[in-house]
Parts: structure tokens; C-alpha cells; sequence
């Protein structure tokens, strides 16, 4: 049975489902790196290039960890496109290109290219390819893609439900489903599925919120046609799928009465993220906003101190809506 | 007398003050924290209590800073809360109109807009920390001066100089430079004030809108330099409250007071004693449990383990029972 390594980075959060289920269908074992820790953000750290941003060099930690396995291929497909005239950020472009340069020890790389600017086909064509490397059969091979994408829009049903993309993909792979919490706050949470699904790399703010008695609404959890309608509105179309996405998300979660204050988790290296932040920041005028920016440091006081005070913020001002609306005669 | 006692340990100074039942402050205590916040805690409670020359009858007990979890754990503290929201509690009780808060620290610099009393929109500086008291220290020790003769000096400037205020080395570099082409000090130290503030507005400002009635405070308002600066780049006069270096703690002391009165409850307060007497040690390891290699410390009073924290998985934190630290 031939092996392959995923890293559990990048577009692990919004593809895994689908590669996985493609390459075991096609009679392979797919080993994925474990959970990022201290060690893997060491190792990233150390292998990567500096100017890259803080979830590339993770990503490359995880590499590391699939480099002491005895794999048959390493799977880090170049990503440039995932939808017509929009692209992913161009760090991306040369990820596999920066790992060839950075170990010497690799497995062979599968780094196909996945460019749906080009042609809207290619993503199934360069998957086609990849199955060929397993089996002649071509029934078989689309059997496995088209088995592949009906997983992974089970696997986003599970994340529509409120879950992240983490925890959906867990849940998809048997784990049991986690427990409600209790909330007395809604909090929308934006930002790239890599950094904010990654509770070492976001330093788990998601958790953190759902601690301190708020509800996280995620943007996978938001009908894709209507985000974007609303990122549409904009004066000039945002060419950043990510990007697009969240100013889209951004904009709904504004008209929800529901939703109290919302959050945007930028990486500090992040070129789209550094204005498309701002836009947002900007645009929301309804609904308090902050802009979270994380990096390598493991300081938790400093982001604790920031969503304390979103929380007591949000509280307060609910306090004082209900007692302002209250008669004053009693 | 009854009291209520409010403590921020900030990352330069541990402040603490004692309010009574009417929520007047009866006395404040400014103390350098000198990087060892558990020597601070125990010496200003100490200091607090010669001050006051009489058994301190306490209420109640509020923490802010970002030594807050500590002085929880020394003093026993019934609120524990973050500095946006103590800040903001003490400035709309000494001018409830305020609607603007400028506040400046050793290491945090932040923005807090008010609507009828409640906060609306805060901003903190992200991940720099150029322009805040602690650079302001370090650079008049550089020109050998005290920190207190900072702001009269740079007051006497006719004609501030231009410096980067971006960041603070460039700053440091441009200050050398005009420095060494003769510039007088004062004009070098006005035009660091008018950098800072600059840097201030752009960055933690960023987008927000500063209404008046605007309140400096926080340690580095008591450097006129940049009041001046502030009221020359806004075009508005700023108001320093009296207690401006305490506003934190007087925050926390508010909050507790408000606490122990809502909920009828007593204080957690850990009595003179526990406080004066024992020895408090802290100490870090790293967690070798998981790849996540986590620094966990442990606070100890003599021999006793009074809290852990740090560990991602929290299993030392809850082998105690004891409170989450949030």
C-alpha cells in the first residue's frame, strides 16, 4: 500500500476531506502530521524562509515531522487559484518550491498545480493526474474525486452547525461531537481558516471566547451565495478569495441582530490581511469591531486582556440598553 | 473604617488605593514594579498599611494590570478585571461627560471611546510598543536626565524638531542625529512628544473618532510635553485627572465595591497576614506532558502551591481546584 504525507497546514482546513477521501480510494494510506505544537512552530521556524508569514512556517514544521516517515509521495499542492478570477495569496505559489529548496531529505513531492483561473476544469485535471500515479483506471479516478467533493461538502455541512473547520474535520473522521456551550454573547470570528482553525497559531481564541460565555459565528457557517452578493457591494471586486470571503462574511454579520461585536484575526506578515482588515474596519459602522493581530509571540495576557475587555464591553452596553429602555416611574 | 482596595500591577508600575464606602479615594500608593510584581504586591500592601496607621478594615478587593492574576492569588481579590474596562469605570466616575480616554503605560498604549458612561469602541497598540512610558524612560536615561524633568523641559521649546515617530529605534536614531547637528534638547525632546503622539493617533487612534471631553491618563500623563503635544495636534483641550496615575486601581477598587455590594457577598480578601508574613516564590518549568512543551509557573507561599498557570491543557492549573484564570 503506498503512503502519503499530508501537513496539517494551509489548505488543510478547507480541503482535507476531500484529498483524503481521494487517496484512499485509490488504494492509499494518507499519513497527516499531528496537531501543531510548540515543537512544530520550532521546526517551521527554523526551515522556512523569514519573510514568510507565521502559518507558511508552521506549515513547514509539519513537513519536517512527515520527513522522518517512510512515505512513498508528500502531497503539498501549489494552490494559485480556487475559483474563477480570484487568486490565494502568491506566498502560496511557492510553497512546494521553498520546501525543495529548504530539506534534503524529501519524498518525492506531489506539488501539483491548482489553478482555476486557468481553466475552470483544472483542479479536477491535475487531481486526475495525481490518481494516475496509483491506477490506470480512469472510472476509478473519478470515482474517487467525485467521492472526494461529496465528503467535503459533508464535512462543511458538519462546520455550518457552528463548528471550525478543525473540529468539523474531526467530527467527520468519527470523533464525537463536542459538547454545547453555554453563551450569553454572539461574536462573529473572521479571519483565514490556517491561522484561526490552528489553536496553537491563533492561540486558541476561538476557545478562549466560548470560555468567557460567547457564542462564535464562523464564516463557514454563512451561505456562500450570500457572501458573495454582499462582497459585491464593494466599489471594486476583491480578487482574494480569502479576502473576498471575509469582507463578504464581514457584511452579513453586520445585519444580524443576533450577532454582538465582531472579531477579525489578522497574521501580522499578512499582506491581503493587512488591508482587508482595515476595509472591514472601516465599512462597520453597526457593530463593534477589533482587529487581532497575531504572530509568533506566545504572550496570552496581551490577547486575554483584548477579548476580556470585547466581552465586558459588549456586556455593559447591553446592561445599559436594557436599563435605559426601562420606565422611569417604575 | 471600611475600604475597598484597587491594585494594578502594571509592567512598570504596582499602584494601589483605597476607597471608602462612598467611593472616595482615601489614599494611593505609586510604586515602581521593577520587574518583580510579587515583591511589589507584598512591599505596597506593607507600605499601604504603615501609611494608614490603623487596621485596614477591607471590603473588598479589585485587580487590573497585567499582573492582575497574581495579585489575586497574593491578596485574594473578589474582581479581576482588565484595564480597558477599570480605566473606563474610573474616568466616567470623575467626569461621567467623558467621551475620549487617552491612556498611556509602560508598555500598553489605548484608546477608549465612551457613549453615555459605557464604553463603545476601544482600541490597544498591537504589536509595537514604541512611544509608551517605557521608551520615554529609556530615553532620559540616555540623556541623563531624571524622567520628571522630561516634560518642563521639553515645555520650553520654541520649535519642536521633526523625528520619526514610527518606530521607536528610528526615533532614537533621528533624536542622536539632530542631537549631534546642535539642536537644543528641548526642541529634540518637544519633537519626540509631538512623534509619539503622531504615532499614537495613527496607530491605536487609527479610524476612530476623538470627541471631546478628552482625559489623558495613565503614568505617562504626568509628562506635559505631550499634553501639549495631544492639544496641539487634536486642537482641543485634554484634561488630566488629579488621580491620573492611579485611575487603574481606582477602576478596580470601583468594580469591587459594586461587586460585593450587588452580590451581598464577602471578600475573598486573604488577611494581613497571609500577605506580610509568608514567603512568596515564583517559579517556571516546562511541561514535558505533551510536544507542546508548555512554560508553566507555579506560585508558592512557603511551601504551600498557591496557583499554576501557563499549561494549554490546564491540567496543573485544575490539579489545585482552584479558579480559572481567564
Amino acid at each position: 500500500m503506498k503512503t502519503v504525507g499530508m501537513p496539517r497546514g494551509l489548505f488543510y482546513y478547507y480541503y482535507y476531506p476531500w484529498y483524503k477521501t481521494f487517496f484512499n480510494d485509490l488504494g492509499a494510506r494518507v499519513i497527516l502530521s499531528s496537531p501543531t505544537t510548540r515543537i512544530t512552530v520550532d521546526q517551521g521556524i527554523n526551515m522556512a524562509v523569514d519573510e514568510t508569514c507565521f502559518p507558511i512556517k508552521v506549515y513547514f514544521g509539519h513537513v519536517q515531522e512527515l520527513c522522518q516517515y517512510d512515505l512513498d509521495y508528500l502531497f503539498v499542492p501549489r494552490i494559485v487559484s480556487v475559483e474563477a478570477r480570484s487568486y490565494i495569496c502568491p506566498k502560496f505559489m511557492g510553497v512546494p518550491d521553498m520546501i525543495r529548496a529548504s530539506f534534503s531529505d524529501l519524498p518525492p513531492l506531489i506539488d501539483i498545480t491548482i489553478d482555476i483561473s486557468r481553466s475552470p476544469r483544472d483542479f479536477q485535471e491535475e487531481l486526475y493526474k495525481t490518481g494516475r500515479l496509483f491506477t490506470k483506471s480512469r472510472r476509478r479516478i473519478k470515482a474517487a474525486y467525485e467521492h472526494g467533493r461529496e465528503e467535503l461538502k459533508y464535512c462543511q455541512a458538519i462546520a455550518a452547525q457552528g463548528y471550525t473547520m478543525a473540529e468539523a474535520i474531526d467530527i467527520w473522521e468519527g470523533q464525537e461531537e463536542k459538547g454545547s456551550w453555554n453563551s450569553d454573547l454572539c461574536i462573529g470570528v473572521l479571519g483565514h481558516g490556517y491561522s484561526l482553525y490552528d489553536q496553537t497559531i491563533s492561540l486558541d481564541i476561538i476557545g478562549r471566547l466560548r470560555k468567557m460565555g460567547c457564542r462564535v459565528l464562523l464564516p463557514e457557517a454563512l451561505p456562500g451565495e450570500r457572501v458573495e452578493e454582499e462582497a459585491s457591494t464593494m466599489p471594486k471586486r476583491i480578487f482574494w478569495t480569502l479576502g473576498r470571503k471575509m469582507v463578504g462574511s464581514a457584511f452579513i454579520m453586520e445585519k444580524k441582530p443576533e450577532i454582538d461585536g465582531i472579531i477579525y484575526v489578522a497574521c501580522f506578515a499578512c499582506g491581503p490581511d493587512s488591508f482587508i482588515g482595515e476595509i472591514i474596519e472601516r465599512k462597520i459602522e453597526n457593530k463593534p469591531y477589533m482587529l487581532l493581530v497575531i504572530d509568533e509571540h506566545t504572550g496570552e495576557g496581551g490577547l486575554n486582556t483584548r477579548l476580556e475587555a470585547f466581552c465586558d464591553m459588549l456586556r455593559r452596553k447591553r446592561r445599559q440598553k436594557i436599563e435605559d429602555n426601562l420606565p422611569a416611574y417604575g | 473604617m471600611s475600604y475597598y482596595l484597587g491594585v494594578d500591577i502594571g509592567s512598570v508600575s504596582s499602584n494601589f488605593v483605597l476607597i471608602d464606602e462612598k467611593q472616595q479615594l482615601q489614599e494611593k500608593l505609586y510604586l515602581r514594579t521593577e520587574g518583580n510584581p510579587v515583591r511589589a504586591i507584598k512591599n505596597g500592601y506593607k507600605e499601604l498599611l504603615e501609611k494608614r496607621r490603623e487596621k485596614l478594615d477591607i471590603k473588598g478587593i479589585g485587580a487590573t494590570g497585567s499582573g492582575r492574576h497574581l495579585a489575586d492569588i497574593i491578596l485574594g481579590a473578589d474582581v479581576v478585571k482588565n484595564e480597558i474596562t477599570a480605566h473606563a469605570v474610573a474616568a466616567s466616575w470623575f467626569y461621567p461627560e467623558v467621551r475620549t480616554i487617552i491612556e498611556i503605560g509602560g508598555q500598553d498604549s489605548k484608546i477608549i471611546l465612551l457613549q453615555g458612561g459605557v464604553v463603545s469602541d476601544f482600541a490597544m497598540n498591537t504589536v509595537c510598543a514604541a512611544g509608551t512610558g517605557s521608551f520615554l524612560d529609556q530615553q532620559a536615561s540616555r540623556l541623563n536626565m531624571s524622567i520628571y524633568d522630561f516634560g518642563p523641559t521639553a515645555l520650553k521649546s520654541k520649535q519642536a524638531v521633526r523625528i520619526a515617530g514610527r518606530c521607536g529605534v528610528f526615533a532614537e536614531s533621528d533624536m542622536i542625529h539632530k542631537q549631534q547637528m546642535g539642536y537644543p534638547i528641548e526642541d529634540i525632546l518637544m519633537g519626540l512628544c509631538e512623534a509619539l503622539v503622531r504615532n499614537y493617533l495613527n496607530n491605536v487612534g487609527k479610524g476612530k473618532k476623538i470627541e471631546a471631553p478628552i482625559i489623558f491618563q495613565g503614568g505617562v500623563a504626568a509628562n506635559a510635553g505631550l499634553k501639549k503635544a495631544f492639544e496641539k495636534i487634536l486642537q482641543t483641550p485634554i484634561m488630566i485627572p488629579p488621580h491620573y496615575d492611579v485611575m487603574g486601581a481606582i477602576g478596580a477598587a470601583i468594580l469591587a465595591r459594586e461587586y460585593i455590594e450587588d452580590q451581598g457577598v464577602n471578600t475573598a480578601f486573604k488577611g494581613d497576614s497571609f500577605i506580610i508574613e509568608g514567603q512568596f516564590k515564583s517559579s517556571s518549568f516546562e511541561c514535558k506532558g505533551c510536544p507542546n512543551l508548555c512554560e508553566v509557573v507555579c506560585i508558592k507561599r512557603e511551601q504551600e502551591i498557591l496557583a499554576y498557570w501557563g499549561d494549554r491543557c490546564q491540567k496543573w492549573e485544575s490539579s489545585l481546584g482552584h479558579k480559572e484564570v481567564g
